[in-house]
């Protein structure tokens, strides 16, 4: 479960030690407030969402210092799976480049599991501005890749749509 | 349901479906392209997230005077290594005969005189004797160096006491100083051989070597 915790929150912090320590405070923070699990099978989402809220605190309170990514090289100290891997470098490290209202709710679904209503429940966010930023993290991804992006959409007539769907 | 609605549900969940989507799709093919590629790309993206993205970050610049201390550290590393190359013993023999005499500092301690029967033991089974008197003599020993048994003595002499090691197999050319691990030493052509004299500090090896040389007696054979 940790290595799990550690990995979401270095995608969210980019930055190894600092992931460590918002893992090491959300737990502790989960450990004191662990009467508040009622469903032990949702744990994982339950832990997950202490270290994304701790991230948030840490980013609010200290001003997360902002990691400069053209600063920044992948270490090649992790084993590197030859052909697979190597085409998945791009992608890893446009990512990392994502704006962190595009990032945060794309690894809340893909590596939390998150619907889209769990999403918008955790960001304070409605459901249409939550797909829109899913949409918009993916397509920013094709962009970076070299794919030609999708045609942006108009999110008010969505919301519009949306709205009048009963 | 628009193109703008599916593309929008397509691009947040590539896996998701709805039955509304699934209506637009069978009669939309931009639509229904869009979202194969994006399951595409959204299997690379799992794959990608699959490890934690290992990054690390370059050291900030360094204050101006972290250049100087290195600048300095380099030149200090440089006259190190100088001084290094400059005191180095002269080739592989004299640095072994200085490792082997700092592997038994306990000769350097022997305040007494060796027997005439320890000193001649010594010498025996490097097939030399000695004409120099034991009273001058304060260690002897017969030590297995480069595949030999070779006379390591210590002699007292006014100036301090002074290493001899008698190296019947090891010839040298010519007479060969070093300056190693607070010793200086010398090693010099002897009949048959080389001898070599070491003192702490420095010491009248080459009186000493000399003298060596002239009372060592080279028995015959090749012991």
């Amino acid at each position: 479960m940790r290595p799990d915790l550690v990995r979401f929150a270095h995608w969210l912090a980019r930055d190894r030690a600092t992931a460590e320590d918002i893992v090491q405070e959300a737990l502790l923070r989960a450990w004191r407030s662990r009467e508040a699990l009622k469903d032990p099978n949702a744990a994982r989402a339950w832990l997950l969402t202490i270290v994304r809220r701790e991230h948030a605190r840490l980013y609010e309170r200290k001003r997360l210092e902002l990691v400069s990514l053209d600063e920044v090289v992948e270490t090649q100290a992790s084993p590197k799976v030859a052909e697979p891997e190597g085409e998945l470098f791009a992608l890893r490290h446009a990512i990392m480049r994502l704006p962190i209202e595009y990032r945060e709710p794309l690894l809340l679904q893909v590596l939390g599991g998150f619907s889209t209503e769990e999403i918008a429940h955790e960001l304070a966010l409605s459901a249409t501005a939550v797909l829109t930023r899913l949409f918009r993290a993916r397509n920013k991804l094709r962009v970076i890749c070299g794919m030609t992006p999708a045609p942006d959409i108009a999110t008010d007539a969505v919301v519009a749509s949306r709205e009048s769907t009963p | 349901m628009t193109c703008d609605e599916a593309r929008l549900l397509i691009g947040a969940d590539p896996g998701g479906t709805t039955a509304a989507l699934e209506e637009h799709l069978r009669g939309c093919a931009a639509c229904a392209g869009l979202r194969q590629e994006m399951r595409a790309l959204d299997d690379d993206i799992r794959r990608a997230l699959e490890r934690p993205p290992d990054l690390v970050r370059p050291r900030a610049a360094p204050p101006a005077w972290r250049q100087w201390a290195l600048a300095a550290s380099v030149a200090l590393a440089t006259f190190l290594a100088l001084a290094v190359w400059l005191l180095r013993p002269s080739d592989t023999l004299a640095r072994e005969v200085v490792a082997h005499v700092e592997s038994e500092p306990e000769s350097w301690l022997a305040t007494e005189q060796v027997t005439a029967d320890g000193i001649d033991r010594a010498l025996r089974g490097a097939g030399v004797t000695l004409g120099i008197t034991s009273e001058r003599i304060t260690y002897a020993q017969s030590c297995w160096f480069r595949g030999h048994y070779v006379p390591h003595l210590v002699v007292q002499t006014t100036r301090g006491q002074a290493t001899v090691l008698i190296l019947r197999h090891e010839h040298v050319p010519a007479r060969r100083a070093f300056n190693e691990a607070g010793m200086t030493g010398v090693i010099v052509p002897a009949e048959r051989g080389s001898i070599a004299v070491l003192a702490r500090g420095s010491g009248n090896i080459d009186e000493i070597a000399g003298a060596m040389q002239r009372e060592v007696r080279w028995l015959p054979g090749n012991p």
